[in-house]
């Protein structure tokens, strides 16, 4: 990427993201039967040593659940939700409160599932905005140090390249306690296909 | 106290006692520690993945030109090579259930740390790596120790 052109790539894909986002807050919404707004996207491109310190540091215990892309643009996309956000969907799904640090099957099930359908949404409608099929894999889900859980991603992502675009977006709920996020990681290729789609061939 | 310094994805840290060096939140990366007890220097290299690409330009990301870089730097801070010993925190499978992985990287990236220690002649002295958690290690240059932390338990030494 070109230096100048720096802060129009991150101000179109923030806003992509932003669509993307909305869509998967709306339908987790509709499961839960609760009112889900996303607020903040930021967008940034980092170097893979301070990705975890722009999410607010590698210690704080998370649940992620993650999926990479497998048509012919790749990525990788990340659901993040903090621990309590966690342990309330989950009771809200399976009746039961959950203990994070030992989660049975039908806990890490519901999570995934959770993390599935916000994904789905998200690249349904970023899918329809760059007019390619985007094919996620079946995701899997953990609670782990952000660190720990962001590594597998960083290194699918991080094989060619030192920095990564990483793409941010918070929802939260006004009537529970909720909130998460988004974590886009385009490869090169399907970075270009957003920026040609969008109006800004490089 | 001082802080420990943190050591992020790729990146390196050499020093030697009294201070303290720590990667946290290690996943599939692993860290690979380098100690002399003698001199009381030491270094760790965070690695992400296990083999450079060609014209890779960042050594330290990658597991078989890391190990190489950090042995370098610590016999040029006062190391002396017979008397290093290595450890190896992390390299843990954190979505083993991700159909499209083909590979585990974490796995990955133990072998080739290994097999880089071994044709570098530098003796591996403990490891705590692989399962599916993750961990936050804390080298002490002090002692060599090495303290190892994860989301859900105490507190160990290797």
């Amino acid at each position: 990427m070109r230096p100048k052109d720096e802060s129009k790539v991150l101000d179109i894909v923030g806003e992509f993201a932003n669509v993307g986002a909305g869509n998967a807050a709306t339908a987790l919404g509709a499961l839960l039967d609760i009112e889900i707004v996303n607020e903040v996207t930021s967008c940034n491109l980092l170097p893979l040593s301070k990705v975890a310190g722009w999410l607010g540091g590698a210690e704080q215990i998370v649940a992620g659940v993650y999926t990479q892309l497998c048509g012919d643009l790749r990525g990788g996309v990340l659901v993040i939700l903090s621990g309590d956000s966690a342990t309330s969907l989950i009771h809200h799904l399976t009746k039961e409160k959950p203990d994070l640090s030992k989660l049975t099957e039908i806990q890490v099930s519901a999570l995934r599932e959770i993390g599935n359908i916000c994904l789905c949404w998200y690249l349904v409608a970023v899918s329809r905005m760059i007019d390619s099929d985007l094919i996620p894999a079946p995701p899997d889900a953990t609670v782990d140090l952000l660190g720990a859980v962001l590594d597998l991603p960083l290194a699918h992502v991080g094989v060619k390249v030192d920095k990564v675009i990483a793409v941010h977006t918070v929802f939260k709920s006004f009537e529970k306690e909720f909130d998460g996020y988004f974590l886009l990681l385009p490869e090169e290729q399907m970075l270009d296909v957003i920026l040609e789609k969008m109006g800004d061939g490089r | 106290m001082k802080e420990p310094e943190l050591v992020g994805i790729a990146q390196m840290a050499v020093t030697k006692a009294p201070e303290q060096i720590c990667c946290m939140g290690l996943g599939s990366c692993v860290a690979v520690f380098l100690y002399d007890p003698t001199t009381k220097v030491g270094g760790v290299v965070h690695v992400l993945l296990p083999r450079a690409p060609q014209g890779a330009k960042v050594p330290t990301k990658y597991a078989n030109t890391a190990v190489g870089k950090l042995l370098t730097e610590v016999l040029v801070k006062g190391a002396r090579k017979e008397h290093l010993r290595a450890k190896l925190v992390g390299g843990a499978q954190m979505f083993p259930n991700l159909s499209i992985s083909v590979s585990d990287i974490g796995k990955e990236n133990c072998d080739e740390a290994k097999k880089a220690l071994r044709q570098l002649g530098v003796r591996l002295a403990a490891e705590d790596i692989l399962g599916t958690r993750g961990r936050s290690a804390t080298f002490d240059l002090e002692t060599g120790r090495v303290s190892i932390s994860t989301a859900f338990s105490n507190s160990h030494f290797i």
